[in-house]
């Protein structure tokens, strides 16, 4: 860290070099080079055979085989049984999760159950919120796998709170534990769940365990990281203060820390929930008790309408779990709790009276044996037709929509952009690509993210993964410029104009949570060229985490520099271009930081519409049982990740200055 | 004032358990007399495509209607079910594409599942394209007639030609077998089934040329006017499966049919449920009975339990073949 | 209006209550190889240049007494924030040796640290450090309930306090609550609660405008009479440091570079930089008789008798209106006298 402080500071002393050292004419000139190599050396130079370590993806297979033999022993060693007793007790709690919704409770009994807790702790429009998100549940007619999905996600995040929390404290409390963590978390994050799933069903078998272990794989990391953020963002000077009158770690954290933090713990509670939810579809595929994922999974092929209606409960339930839990963290802001005797004795009868109505509920909801009363009322035959008559639409092809706009525009795409910098990528000989992008890395960002970049993509060459990733790489690269791009125009606007901040954060959710899949499959239809729906489908889940970064960046400029620019008669461009912009600089690398991330997080289901390359070798991996191909090639995806994510991030760490 | 919160907390403890016991007790009342238990609960598992809903549900009718089972339908993946099989967590698969490892790994080696013929369906996997380009092109009937013309198949992606590939999924040597033949065709992933088809059946719409991986049975050949282009014979050694490296020479030769296999879980094939028998002997008389189902569930959005019981009303016959009277 | 009683720091008795001696502050990789060696005295950008480190604090030493009110000025980066964090240990000193009312902080374990954070010293924050989530009784009650004191203790304890600083009305008000001023009178409860031997400031003030400033500080030397806590006081204000210090240290580059009584700075400035700080304090405000007397010649003992540390500008009306030369009396006793020439050449040393 220090180091790197201290090499940075030449550069800025170096602010005012003349254009032709600029940083961005340097990294042109560098690709220019690249240019001209790749077309002198016309001939394809791919990562040389000799070089490549073949037997690996058979070790890797026999690795699963052993697995999967000795779980298949009669007397299984003591891990297996530990993991087996686990596995055993997650099953039977998500069941009897399902069972208190769905059969104790009753639809009357959990919906007031659910809509009650919301008013009690988030106040009357959670309530709302919360309620109108059970009765669409009902509408859709997927009142039960919503419920069996809701027992999961209940399980899957507070498990994951259980696990990241205690994990988060540590991280904010010591550097190196948090230096230890991230690249952890980076991976859970950026390696596919399809490489996963097959080791996890081994040792959890299928069924709610091996569905909740997979989610949490990938909703952990969101719990650790804020939580680790919301203990460094307690100020400094309180846990000094707490210090000098002499506090114990302990109580530091119980008594200031943690209190203090509660506002991003809750947030991180929040982002769980949205992380878990976009697991849904995944964890369908090793669920043996249904739930949403099914439906969508089921319904792709044979009806995907019901597939789509299945997306949208996804999303009502991560956007009602989300406004609630955000409702709830708004009303506990520390400041804000006064309750008096008089209250208090109020609030006790209150939730005497909500378990005394529940009861009632549920055994109304018994006696008129409302468990399956719902079908009843379900809206889902006229939906459905509904949805088909608009898929049926996108996919005529004499419509206007796609004969004049998407066909064109597509077809512009893949022609002048995608499949240019593909042939660049894949048919640049391989030293020269390897050299240039390392180039690229130290003159953004410095030696130690160059020599990281070398490193990954040698991996990436050594385990024969490298044509599959330069052509996975030339479509990051564009997907990545297109959602930062979008992303920060956004962004900017969403800071600026209220409401388009407010327009903005339900799209933001639903193309967060809404599994990709189902929105990406129209886009198979109007845009029917290979790369292109698979591009779209990493730009609409990449850019809202862009918009999100940049709108706070751009918004936590200080107020007083901000109406220091007015003073000195800034039009609000001058001060948007000249002062917020640049200061959001920050927010903004973090941005295009997290957007690779998000990108390279989609790479595999982008594989399945039509991007093929390492997306598609890592589904094959999973579905034709060749657990090894899978594996090499999210190896392959975690190196590039890795390698952008350093490169991206260098600049943001030796910006920041030590402390003084 | 602790202590009044743990009063509260034991109240509302209290009457928990009160609504609880409540319940418990009405649905241990309500719950309907579980019919002849020697049969238990038989759990299917339900594949991605459609084919597999009909035989699910088929199955399930006739398990519940006639021998009082309880059947569960499972949507597992299909690798990971071997292992819940191996476990006991899913009793069969009814449908299985000839998943070679796995028959060893888990049928020779572990033993936990067992392989139960087929399900009277024999699976070809094969280069389709319309009709309509077939009448514009005869030549197209075999490779030889693609040959030269492969710039009929042009696209954005590809413009030497383009040869739209399969699922992931599926056991495919397309691209290698393009090598072999010596066709100037770009092989071009399109991704998941459902990928798939959205790409030809958009370029059908369109009345455009298009030639990609396919197979029988599935309802929407007929549907949409498919036809296959002939392909080299096969011969000895002939090689399916592209990601085992053999020389390209080997996989010169069709793709070769086989009949879909039933795959048990060896727990199941022990427990001497009557269902084992029934599904020993539960086979479609023919590719048209599953198309027929398919084409009323995916084609007419009929609920998989409608349909199965139109074809079990319709098909007594059959049905009572399955029953071993 | 200072107590005249406490004006000079070296007659209070006793062995000092905070001992520093030579205490270093590097921050930077290898910092503890920097100190004594030549690099160690380098000018801080050469330092940095050099070895990567930057020096906060260097070589301080300094006593303070029981009862004494000590103060440390200097500008921002001057090291004064670093020094006063090191007696407790809230910064790790590089090198150097710190004893606390006895106790040899530098070698303390950490419960015996935790014990001397607890009991024997306070401090009071220039960002007040309250927290957010507690009520203002909670967090004047703060210090007593890390030491594990009941309840009912604790609050009966903190509302004492909070009576003492005049926010009995506010205790169950949250800190946001409440005005600048009021949120450091909590920090000020805060860190009498524990009835500490020792109290440090941390620029307490300098967030404050200067009217409420001013009635802090007046807060402060009221509570310093009712109490008597010997205190470290840090701020970049001269007049504050003035006003509330018996002896005062000046820090630059984390240096003293003059340490004495107010009279000292003001009337005799070590160097430059401290005598362009004075500069523009009037010395009548702050020099006393004893400044500027003489030894008393024969037959001068009738003249009309003014207390020693009288300020010359308190002293001038009896001057004036007296024919014979001022007697300077120290504890009844005549210890020198000043004439209307040595008032003259004191106020005109102002300009």
């Amino acid at each position: 860290m220090a180091a790197s402080s201290i090499a940075a500071r030449p550069g800025i002393v170096l602010e005012h070099r003349p254009w032709w050292r600029s940083r961005m004419t340097i990294v042109a000139a560098i690709v220019g080079a690249m240019v001209i190599c790749h077309l002198t050396l016309s001939r394809t130079l791919s990562w040389p055979d000799s070089l490549v370590w073949h037997s690996l993806t058979h070790y890797l297979d026999n690795i699963q085989n052993w697995l999967a033999a000795e779980s298949a022993k009669t007397d299984p060693n003591f891990a297996y049984r530990l993991i087996h007793w686990i596995s055993s007790g997650l099953d039977a709690l998500v069941r009897w999760l399902y069972h208190l919704l769905s059969s104790w409770l009753t639809w009357p009994g959990t919906t007031l159950l659910g809509g009650l807790l919301a008013w009690r702790f988030g106040g009357r429009r959670a309530a709302v919120i919360m309620v109108g998100s059970f009765a669409s549940f009902a509408a859709l007619g997927l009142w039960d796998d919503s419920m069996q999905t809701l027992a999961l996600m209940l399980v899957a995040v507070a498990l994951s709170l259980l696990v990241g929390v205690p994990l988060g404290i540590v991280a904010g409390r010591s550097d190196r534990f948090n230096g230890l963590i991230t690249p952890v978390l980076d991976a859970m994050q950026i390696v596919p769940a399809f490489a996963y799933l097959m080791p996890v069903v081994i040792f959890f078998s299928v069924g709610p365990a091996a569905a909740v272990i997979t989610t949490m794989v990938y909703s952990v990391p969101p719990a650790v990281r804020i939580t680790a953020l919301g203990i460094r963002s307690v100020p400094a000077n309180t846990v000094e203060a707490a210090l000098a009158l002499g506090s114990t770690k302990r109580q530091l954290l119980w008594k200031v820390q943690l209190p203090l933090a509660r506002r991003l713990l809750l947030l991180s509670v929040n982002q769980t929930i949205l992380f878990a939810l976009s697991m849904v579809v995944i964890a369908g595929l090793i669920n043996t008790e249904g739930g949403l994922g099914a439906p969508v999974t089921n319904g792709l092929n044979s009806d995907p309408a019901l597939a789509i209606l299945a997306g949208v409960a996804i999303v009502v339930m991560a956007i009602a779990l989300d406004r609630v839990t955000e409702a709830i963290a708004e009303r506990t802001d520390t400041a804000k709790r006064h309750l008096d005797v008089a209250g208090r004795k109020r609030a006790r009868l209150a939730t005497g009276a909500v378990f005394l109505s529940i009861a009632v509920a549920a055994i109304l909801g018994h006696l008129l044996s409302a468990g399956s009363a719902y079908t009843r009322w379900t809206a889902q035959d006229w939906l459905r037709t509904q949805v088909q008559n608009a898929l049926d639409y996108v996919q005529k092809p004499t419509t206007f929509l796609f004969k004049d706009i998407t066909n064109p525009v597509g077809n512009f795409l893949v022609a002048h952009m995608l499949q240019p910098l593909d042939t660049f990528l894949v048919e640049t000989p391989w030293f020269i690509t390897l050299a240039g992008l390392a180039a690229i890395a130290f003159v953004l960002s410095g030696l130690r993210p160059a020599t990281t970049t070398i490193l990954m993509f040698a991996l990436i060459g050594a385990i024969g993964e490298w044509q599959d990733a330069m052509d996975t790489f030339s479509q990051v690269l564009v997907a990545t410029a297109i959602a930062v791009a979008i992303g920060i125009v956004l962004g900017v606007l969403a800071a600026e104009i209220p409401w388009v901040s407010r327009a903005i954060r339900p799209v933001n959710d639903v193309l967060q949570t809404l599994p990709q899949l189902v929105y990406v499959i129209p886009f198979v239809y109007i845009f029917p060229i290979s790369y292109v729906p698979g591009l779209i489908a990493s730009v609409l889940y990449a850019f809202p985490v862009v918009v999100r970064l940049v709108e706070r960046g751009v918004r936590d400029v200080a107020p007083e520099t901000v109406e220091a620019a007015g003073a000195f008669g800034a039009t609000r461009l001058q001060t948007l271009v000249k002062v917020k912009i640049p200061l959001a600089r920050d927010a903004i690398m973090l941005g295009i930081n997290q957007g690779i991330i998000m990108v390279l997080a989609v790479v595999v289901i982008a594989g399945l519409v039509g991007s093929g390359a390492l997306g598609y070798a890592v589904a094959a991996g999973l579905q034709r049982g060749q657990f090894g191909i899978g594996v090499v090639a999210s190896i392959a995806i975690l190196a590039m990740g890795i390698a952008l994510d350093r490169v991206t991030r260098g600049n943001r760490s030796a910006a920041k200055g030590g402390r003084s | 004032m602790r202590g009044k919160w743990l009063y509260g907390a034991v109240g509302v403890v209290a009457a928990l358990a009160a609504v609880a016991g409540l319940i418990v007790a009405s649905t241990a009342t309500a719950r309907p007399t579980a019919a002849k238990a020697s049969c238990g609960t038989v759990t299917l598992n339900e594949q991605a495509w459609t084919g597999s809903t009909a035989n699910t549900y088929v199955a399930k009718y006739v398990l519940e209607k006639y021998l009082g089972c309880k059947v569960k339908v499972t949507d597992i993946a299909e690798i990971p079910v071997y292992q819940a099989m191996a476990q006991g967590k899913v009793s069969a698969v009814l449908e299985d594409w000839q998943h070679v490892a796995q028959y060893k790994q888990y049928a020779t080696k572990q033993k936990t599942v067992t392989l139960e013929g087929s399900n009277g369906l024999t699976g070809h996997i094969g280069w389709f394209i319309p009709k309509y380009l077939l009448q514009k092109y005869p030549s197209f009937a075999t490779w030889k007639g693609i040959k030269g013309h492969e710039k009929v198949f042009a696209s954005p992606e590809a413009p030497q030609g383009m040869f739209l590939g399969g699922d992931p999924s599926y056991e495919q040597k397309d691209t290698q077998l393009i090598q072999a033949l010596g066709l100037k065709l770009k092989h071009v992933t399109v991704g998941a089934e459902t990928a798939e088809v959205a790409r030809y059946s958009q370029l059908i719409a369109q009345r455009k040329p298009v030639i990609f991986y396919w197979w029988t049975p599935e309802y929407r050949n007929a549907e949409l006017n498919l036809t296959e282009v002939k392909l080299p014979a096969r011969m000895k050694g002939c090689e399916d499966d592209g990601t085992t490296n053999a020389p390209i020479a080997k996989y010169r030769c069709a793709y070769s049919s086989y009949p879909l296999e039933k795959v048990f879980s060896t727990k199941f094939v022990k427990s001497g449920s009557p269902a084992v028998a029934v599904l020993k002997r539960w086979a479609w008389p023919s590719n048209a009975d599953q198309n027929l189902v398919s084409s009323w569930i995916a084609g007419q959005h009929m609920d998989p339990q409608k349909a199965a019981e139109k074809y079990v009303k319709s098909h007594m016959a059959v049905v009572n073949k399955w029953l071993g009277k | 209006m200072r107590q005249s009683a406490s004006s000079n720091g070296h007659r209070h008795s006793g062995p000092p209550l905070i001992k520093a001696d030579g205490i270093w502050k590097i921050f930077g990789r290898n910092a503890d190889k920097v100190v004594g060696t030549p690099d160690a005295d380098l000018p801080r950008s050469e330092l940095r240049a050099k070895t990567g480190c930057v020096a906060a604090v260097r070589d301080v030493s300094f006593d303070v007494y029981p009862g004494e009110v000590f103060v440390v000025m200097g500008l921002s980066g001057s090291g004064k924030s670093t020094l006063v964090r090191t007696l407790i240990r809230l910064i790790e000193p590089t090198a150097g040796r710190i004893e606390l009312d006895g106790r040899d902080v530098t070698a303390a374990s950490h419960d015996e640290l935790l014990q001397l954070r607890r009991h024997t010293s306070s401090m009071v924050f220039q960002h007040f450090g309250l927290l957010a989530h507690r009520t203002v009784l909670d967090n004047v009650a703060f210090g007593l309930e890390v030491q594990g004191v009941s309840k009912a203790q604790r609050h009966a304890r903190a509302g004492e306090v909070l009576k003492l600083v005049g926010l009995e009305d506010a205790a169950s008000q949250f800190p946001s609550e409440l005005s600048g001023g009021m949120q450091q009178r909590v920090g000020l409860a805060r860190a009498f609660a524990v009835d500490p031997k020792v109290l440090l400031y941390d620029e307490p003030f300098s967030a404050l405008d200067p009217l409420i400033r001013r009635d802090m500080q007046d807060e402060v030397i009221r509570l310093q009479e009712e109490t008597g806590k010997t205190t470290v006081f840090i701020t970049h204000d001269l007049p504050e440091a003035l006003r509330l210090g018996d002896r005062i240290a000046i820090m630059r580059d984390g240096r003293i570079v003059q340490l004495g009584t107010p009279e000292e700075l003001v009337g005799s400035p070590a160097d430059e930089y401290v005598e362009n700080f004075v500069r523009d304090i009037p010395r009548s405000h702050v020099l006393t008789l004893r400044w500027i007397m003489r030894e008393a010649r024969a037959g001068e003992e009738d003249g009309p008798r003014l207390d020693v540390a009288t300020t010359v500008r308190n002293a001038v009306p009896v001057i004036a209106s007296s024919e014979r030369p001022c007697c300077a009396v120290d504890d009844g006793r005549i210890v020198g006298v000043v004439d209307k020439d040595a008032v003259l050449t004191a106020i005109a040393g102002e300009e």
